[in-house]
């Protein structure tokens, strides 16, 4: 290929004076209009006319001009409206460079004018630099799937498929259980309205069993996922059920064949029969056999089956689903009661869990299979303990959110079934924030609720009675209390499920330091910092319900950028030269969002639908060899180089301030705008994210005399991709280090947290370092 | 005077096969120990060519002035920047003298 001669179109944009006012433009002009690749340079008045449009267009297509450089400030959207003629008139809109003098204090008016000028033309000289390393990019399409895999078939999966499905994306929910529902198919009620969620349920099931673009995948599970956001590959695993998923009609003859009883879900739950319709939801009808419980050679459901749909020979299965994104809705777990040893959970009797509650609650007015099995009507005295396990450094350090309004529900619900009950709540705070508070009004209304605020010191069982002893000090009436409960139910916390702790490290995904999955919450609490894979409901935080199911539509809206046939790619992505680079995998190691890959030679290289394109990669790599396109270290080494370190006049210190465009670089700028008093002495140079920063570039900065290099970026734990600043932070910390060595003081590189807003800030930041550099005196590098 | 590596510094190149300072050493002596810190094995053999020291990404190495050039005391430190390298040369009576070269060039 022909190397390119750049012809740079620079125009100045007065406005309306703005410029002129601060400094001599034609003095610019006469400079730059001479210098090397410029076609032209001009000062324009008036931008937005047609004749300018038409005169810009006519340089462009007689290639007198093949790139240009605008200086002034230029908001995004005037950015695309001079962009988008251009292009039509075959100008890549790759091929511009923006230069705001304004940013950079030009016009502030307590500068002295001949640092003001002497500033301007060492900018437009670094950017004239930048520009002529711009090159010509154009966007990528990918193929795409337009089908979706999701994890776990609870109420956040089940109604994000309904919604998907109605989308006309083709959507595979993976279940490791025989049936659909999750946990809330485990409850009685639900709140606000205390209705049963089997409806709910069902009636999104009929939705989901009507459709043509959902498929169900029960008692398996993803054993592997490969490939990229828009084209991924899972590998479903599905253990036997033993009945044919087509055949079986739910009829329910095996039941009564069947020899084996099994324990239920809980000890409060019915039994079952080693076969058995599936749990929780009878959702695929289908049965499912336990075989492991089977009686040897006994093959009674097999003969008596009407449909013929038992197949005791089924051996597990593997199939390769392709997919276009992925969304976790593994749900959570009850944390493990008898850990709170001393509330006795699992050495009394009469003891339950919130969980267990609701599988009682749901037993009223069945017939109990089990005479030992506790029966509600017999229940008069009923204690509920909140926060066990929650909030305590012991176990849970976090609130679980839903326990106390779970609770209020159980006890509305329980005393209309039992309305001569007494309950008693023991309780540190109850949390029922927004509507909830309702439910608390209405359960201190019922009569025969005692609130108690404090939790019980000492639970004893009394093996006569059968009953719960509970010595409890009432704070409120500042004596001890001592109770005799018919049943203890433990409020239990919430903690991230097997099920996503598995997923968890299957798909190699963070988790948070309660082994929730990882994410931005504030900003993207879909994202799981792996792109295409996306997380909703209470596999992210403790959710009550309606929290999840909303969750996970917002997980599911941000998928459907990946399920739609295509997936776009910005061009400005990271490239890494395979001529220079040694395969030190420090980019794949260091990548925020895990997106480099081998290539077909070992390389590393990004994978463009995962990518980011924060830039962290081209600030890891310790050769120097990955760059953004378009905002390549080169071209920020360049930009460097043409920094002219004399503008200041002799004793007045120059600093390069490399400012993360999310936060620091806002704050810069808000500086100016609202006049602050900004030292003229830093040179702004925007990078994608602080962590894009090359040590590499600081040392050309100081070893060609720059006498400070200010990297600012957002505090550690507020970074948008992940740990910019941190990875940053530590590179500048070694190369300090180095500098003390080279006898040259670490303080000349130096890292600052700036908020976005933190205008005042950044000024008290340059004066403090102007001042420090003034003590250690000019770069030893200074010519 | 061979490599010293700091411990504290050295991340054995994030747990990779081959670390940086292992490829680019020309003896083929620098290696990873069972700590996952680098270290130069066989010290006699070392050159003094401080490429180890050039490309570790975490500054973790320095070499020590070699006999023929200083005495005890005096060190060399190479900075890496973009296209070039900046030398800091301190003699043993802590004089200081520093140098920068263009060590990449591209055809224009």
């Amino acid at each position: 290929m022909d190397k390119i001669i750049p012809k740079i179109g620079i125009i100045i944009w007065n406005q309306g004076g703005r410029l002129s006012q601060a400094i001599n433009l034609d003095a610019l002009v006469k400079k730059f209009t001479k210098a090397k690749n410029v076609a032209c340079c001009e000062i324009v008045e008036e931008l937005w006319t047609t004749a300018f449009f038409d005169s810009l267009k006519n340089s462009a297509e007689n290639k007198q001009v093949d790139r240009f450089l605008w200086i002034g400030r230029f908001t995004p959207y005037q950015m695309k409206y001079i962009k988008g003629p251009l292009a039509a008139a075959g100008l890549n809109p790759y091929l511009h460079e923006w230069m705001d003098l304004e940013d950079q204090g030009i016009c502030l008016k307590e500068t002295e004018p001949e640092i003001r000028a002497a500033k301007a033309a060492t900018l437009i000289q670094m950017a004239i630099a930048r520009t002529r390393l711009l090159e010509p990019l154009e966007p990528m399409e990918l193929p795409a799937s337009d089908a979706i895999l999701i994890i776990g078939a609870g109420i956040a999966g089940l109604h994000a498929a309904e919604s998907l499905s109605a989308l006309g994306k083709r959507v595979y929910l993976v279940e490791k259980e025989s049936g659909v529902g999750g946990k809330v198919a485990l409850l009685s009620r639900f709140y606000p309205r205390i209705c049963d969620p089997h409806c709910g349920l069902e009636f999104t099931l009929q939705k989901l069993g009507e459709s043509d673009h959902v498929e169900f995948h029960t008692l398996s599970k993803v054993q592997a996922l490969s490939g990229s956001p828009g084209n991924f590959m899972a590998t479903v695993i599905k253990t036997p059920r033993f009945v044919s998923e087509t055949k079986c009609n739910a009829c329910g003859e095996c039941l009564a064949v069947c020899p084996k009883e099994i324990p239920g879900l809980y000890p409060v739950s019915d039994n079952l029969k080693a076969i058995h319709p599936p749990i929780p939801m009878p959702f695929p009808p289908a049965f499912a056999i336990e075989r492991e419980h089977c009686p040897p050679e006994c093959r009674e459901c097999e003969k008596i089956c009407p449909a013929k749909a038992v197949d005791l020979n089924q051996m597990p299965s593997e199939e390769q689903i392709p997919i276009g994104a992925v969304l976790i809705t593994t749900g959570w777990d009850l944390y493990p009661l008898s850990a709170v040893e001393e509330y006795g959970y699992g050495r009394f009797d009469n003891i339950i869990s919130n969980l267990e509650m609701e599988q009682l609650l749901s037993s009223h007015g069945r017939r109990l299979t089990h005479p030992a099995k506790l029966s509600l009507s017999d229940l008069k005295e009923v204690g509920f303990i909140q926060c066990a396990g929650s909030r305590d450094e012991r176990h849970l350090p976090y609130c679980s959110s839903v326990c106390c309004s779970a609770t209020l529900k159980q006890i509305l619900y329980f005393k209309e079934l039992v309305p001569d009950a007494s309950c008693y709540v023991f309780y540190q705070h109850i949390r029922t924030s927004g509507f909830d508070e309702d439910l608390y009004r209405k359960a201190r209304e019922l009569g025969n609720v005692t609130f108690v605020r404090e939790r019980p010191a000492k639970v004893e069982h009394d093996n006569h009675q059968g009953k719960l002893n509970i010595t409890v000090l009432d704070p409120l009436l500042d004596k001890k209390i001592h109770l005799n409960l018919d049943l203890l139910v433990l409020a239990g916390g919430m903690c991230p499920s097997g099920g996503s702790k598995e997923t968890a490290q299957i798909l190699n995904l963070p988790q948070n330091q309660y082994q929730f999955f990882e994410s931005h919450l504030q900003c993207h609490p879909e994202e799981s910092q792996r792109t295409g894979i996306y997380v909703g409901g209470s596999c992210r935080e403790p959710m009550n319900v309606s929290q999840s199911i909303d969750s996970s539509h917002r997980s599911a809206m941000q998928a459907l950028k990946y399920l739609e046939g295509t997936v776009r790619i910005e061009p400005t992505y990271p490239v890494v030269n395979k001529t220079k680079c040694d395969q030190c995998k420090r980019c794949m190691e260091e990548c925020p969002f895990s997106s480099f890959v081998f290539d077909e030679k070992g390389f590393p290289t990004p994978d463009l639908a995962r990518c980011r394109q924060c830039g962290n990669c081209m600030g890891i790599c310790p050769l120097a060899v990955i760059s953004l396109n378009n905002n390549t270290i080169k071209q920020l080494a360049v930009q460097i180089e043409a920094v002219n370190a004399s503008f200041m006049g002799k004793n007045e210190p120059v600093i390069l301030a490399l400012l993360c465009e999310n936060d620091a670089h806002k704050a810069a700028r808000a500086a100016v705008d609202q006049g602050l008093p900004v030292p003229p002495n830093a040179i702004v140079i925007k990078v994608s994210c602080a962590g894009s920063v090359n040590n590499a570039i600081v040392a050309d900065a100081l070893s060609l005399g720059i006498d400070g290099i200010l990297i600012a970026g957002c505090k550690d734990d507020q970074c948008h991709y992940i740990k910019g600043s941190q990875l940053v932070q530590k590179r500048s910390g070694d190369l300090s280090d180095k500098l003390k060595t080279m006898m040259i003081e670490p303080e000349r590189v130096r890292f600052v947290n700036l908020e976005i807003r933190d205008a005042h800030k950044y000024v008290d930041v340059l004066n403090t370092y102007i001042k420090d550099l003034k003590g250690m005196g000019p770069n030893p590098f200074k010519i | 005077m061979p490599p010293r590596v700091d411990k504290e510094k050295c991340d054995g190149c994030k747990a990779e096969e081959e670390t940086l300072c292992e490829q680019v050493c020309p003896g083929d002596l620098m290696t990873l120990g069972e700590n996952k810190k680098a270290y130069c094995r066989q010290p006699r053999d070392c050159w003094d060519c401080m490429s180890c020291t050039k490309i570790c990404p975490v500054g973790a190495i320095e070499t020590r002035m070699p006999y023929q050039l200083g005495y005890h005391g005096a060190k060399l430190i190479p900075m890496m920047g973009t296209d070039n390298i900046t030398w800091t040369c301190v003699d043993i009576h802590g004089n200081v003298e520093r140098f920068r070269y263009k060590n990449r060039v591209e055809p224009e």
